[in-house]
């Protein structure tokens, strides 16, 4: 379970101005939950996504993941935190565009040091299920915007984590692949995962398999 | 165990990060790879040279007499070597034959030293030399041993078999080249030409029963002191020189030439630390957002400093091994061309001086902690800055 509790995330932009990106946010998401984050660009769902995978932390208030306050985590106690619970796919991807594709699925996997069996079957699982393991030596940069996501989703998936988050996930593809993702979704929410997405495609609007539907404007919830 | 400790995922990521950035480290390790080589070839020179001066300066004699007429070294007559023998703690005392000669062609000054063959030599170079040749037959033969830089310069004008010496009172001496010798220290023997003592008053005009001036050997050298002062006494028209004042005065060459290395190696160092902190200062947006990327996929900050420790020990032990090998070749294979004339101005002979070989571990770790950490540091510490903000920030 996730919980928000008297959320609010304000940044500094210099000396005299803060932006109030959150304001006293209280939220709460069932284990197995596909929530969809609904709002336009700087309403602050993006925000909810970085404090639910604890990229930051909140002004005020508390993030609460499986009775855990995850909100006040040290630096390396919160990236511990994610490498065991969070699969991040990031709205421009976020891959490293200079290495195989291999290479950036890896990647959540190197702090691990695995054995090396153990490694490449987690690999060639994610590669497969997700339909890029005919292309694990391509170049990312290489790939098209489709495949770059795929890519996206395995490296987010190859830890086997619980929580799922996605922002802005279709922002840059055509219809067609963002059918597919969604696809994806519905199968990830089959295997019990807890999937967050932040959007404003309304392709997302209408689902069926969505559990929640959060609006956000402003920082404030609808 | 150990391979539990070492991650080697870790390791090829970070070689994958420097083969990505090949232009950037490329050009790092160039930079790198000069500058380890400008410090270690100057301390390698250093060493060599330092060497050379310890080994001259071992060699010389505990005591040396000059007759000093008009304020300059004059011929001393050889009898005040029995008056000095007699001076209780005086273990041996010689009179040498000895002197400079000019040879105009090649711009060079010779050393030219009168040896005899029955008596006790104040150098070890010397007793080699009479173990192998015999001076009475070179006398006889009217031949001379010479330095090997000696035979190269005679050899360059075409005297490859004798050489015409001019007297002072302007006829000339023939000596043919009976040998050639080579001792531990160039300094001392590259410039020096060995004949028979006669044959040495015959060149420089001095008298049968004078020489060039005496040394003394004390049997414990803390006595030099007072028998120096006895000697004062006995000759007062003589100017005594022990081991401890051409120390001095070989140190004092040494100083001033090092001096000269040292602005050097400060203009190298200046250079060096320009880069670092041009690099400290910060990373480039493509580094600090992979930085941001691996935190938020679950790096913690100490795997990402850890790949950049690797990255930059591979950068830095790879330059600083080149330029390790680039200072050894230039420095003994190469006998340091252009770095070496600063140094050379002290050999009476400027050509053909070679650098020994020394090995020294200290320079070695020296030039390494003067290199390597300061890289690894100036490597680090931006990453650190950057790994310790939050992910979200360093990605937005």
């Amino acid at each position: 379970m996730i919980r928000l509790e008297n959320i609010i995330k304000k940044y500094t932009i210099n000396k005299n101005n803060t932006v109030t990106a959150l304001n006293n946010i209280n939220l709460e998401f069932k284990e197995g939950q596909l929530v969809v984050l609904k709002g336009s660009s700087g309403s602050g769902k993006s925000t909810i996504l970085s404090l639910i995978a604890a990229l930051s932390k909140p002004t005020s208030g508390q993030v609460i993941v499986d009775n855990k306050q995850i909100s006040k985590l040290p630096d390396n106690f919160a990236a511990l935190y994610r490498r065991d619970n969070i699969g991040f796919i990031f709205q421009k991807y976020n891959l490293i565009p200079t290495l195989s594709v291999q290479e950036n699925i890896l990647l959540p996997l190197v702090p691990s040091n695995l054995d090396e069996k153990e490694v490449e079957e987690k690999l060639n699982l994610v590669m497969d299920k997700f339909q890029i393991l005919h292309k694990k030596d391509a170049i990312v940069r290489n790939l098209s915007g489709g495949e770059q996501q795929r890519v996206a989703i395995a490296r987010a998936h190859v830890n086997n984590p619980k929580i799922i988050i996605a922002d802005e996930p279709t922002a840059n593809l055509d219809e067609k692949l963002s059918r597919d993702f969604i696809q994806i979704l519905k199968e990830l929410k089959e295997t019990n995962k807890t999937i967050i997405v932040a959007t404003h495609d309304p392709l997302f609007f209408n689902l069926d398999f969505v559990d929640q539907t959060v609006c956000i404007d402003r920082g404030n919830l609808q | 165990m150990l391979k539990n400790k070492i991650n080697l995922y870790l390791i090829t990521y970070a070689i994958n990060s420097i083969l990505r950035q090949k232009g950037k480290n490329s050009f790092i390790i160039v930079i790198f790879t000069l500058l380890t080589f400008l410090l270690s070839s100057i301390f390698f020179i250093t060493g060599s040279i330092k060497y050379e001066l310890d080994t001259t300066v071992d060699s010389l004699p505990q005591i040396i007499v000059q007759k000093i007429k008009a304020g300059k070294a004059y011929d001393i007559d050889i009898d005040a070597v029995d008056n000095i023998l007699e001076i209780s703690g005086v273990s041996d005392a010689m009179a040498r034959v000895w002197g400079y000669y000019y040879f105009v062609n090649g711009g060079v000054n010779f050393t030219v030293v009168g040896l005899d063959q029955y008596e006790n030599q104040y150098k070890k170079t010397f007793n080699s030399i009479i173990k192998k040749y015999d001076l009475t037959s070179l006398e006889q033969n009217s031949s001379m041993i010479v330095g090997t830089g000696v035979k190269d310069v005679m050899t360059k004008s075409y005297y490859d078999k004798y050489f015409n010496f001019i007297k002072p009172n302007g006829s000339f001496k023939r000596l043919y080249i009976g040998g050639v010798f080579h001792s531990d220290t160039e300094l001392e023997s590259n410039d020096m030409i060995i004949l028979s003592k006669d044959d040495a008053r015959d060149l420089f005009g001095i008298d049968e029963n004078m020489a060039t001036d005496i040394v003394v050997k004390v049997a414990n050298p803390k006595e030099i002191p007072t028998i120096v002062q006895k000697i004062k006494l006995l000759y007062p028209d003589t100017r005594i020189i022990t081991n401890e004042d051409l120390k001095v005065s070989y140190a004092n060459i040494f100083d001033y030439k090092s001096g000269v290395f040292l602005a050097i190696f400060i203009v190298a160092l200046f250079t060096f630390f320009m880069v670092i902190y041009d690099k400290s200062s910060g990373l480039s947006a493509q580094e600090k957002k992979e930085i941001g990327i691996l935190k938020a996929i679950g790096w913690t900050i100490d795997d990402v400093l850890k790949e950049k420790f690797y990255e930059s020990f591979i950068i830095s032990v790879l330059a600083y091994l080149f330029g390790i090998i680039l200072a050894f070749i230039f420095v003994y294979i190469f006998q340091a061309p252009l770095l070496e004339n600063i140094f050379i101005g002290y050999s009476k002979l400027k050509t053909t001086f070679e650098l020994p070989f020394v090995f020294d571990f200290q320079t070695l770790f020296l030039v390494f902690f003067l290199s390597v950490p300061i890289y690894i540091a100036a490597t680090i510490i931006p990453a650190w800055r950057i790994a310790t903000l939050e992910a979200d920030e360093v990605i937005r």
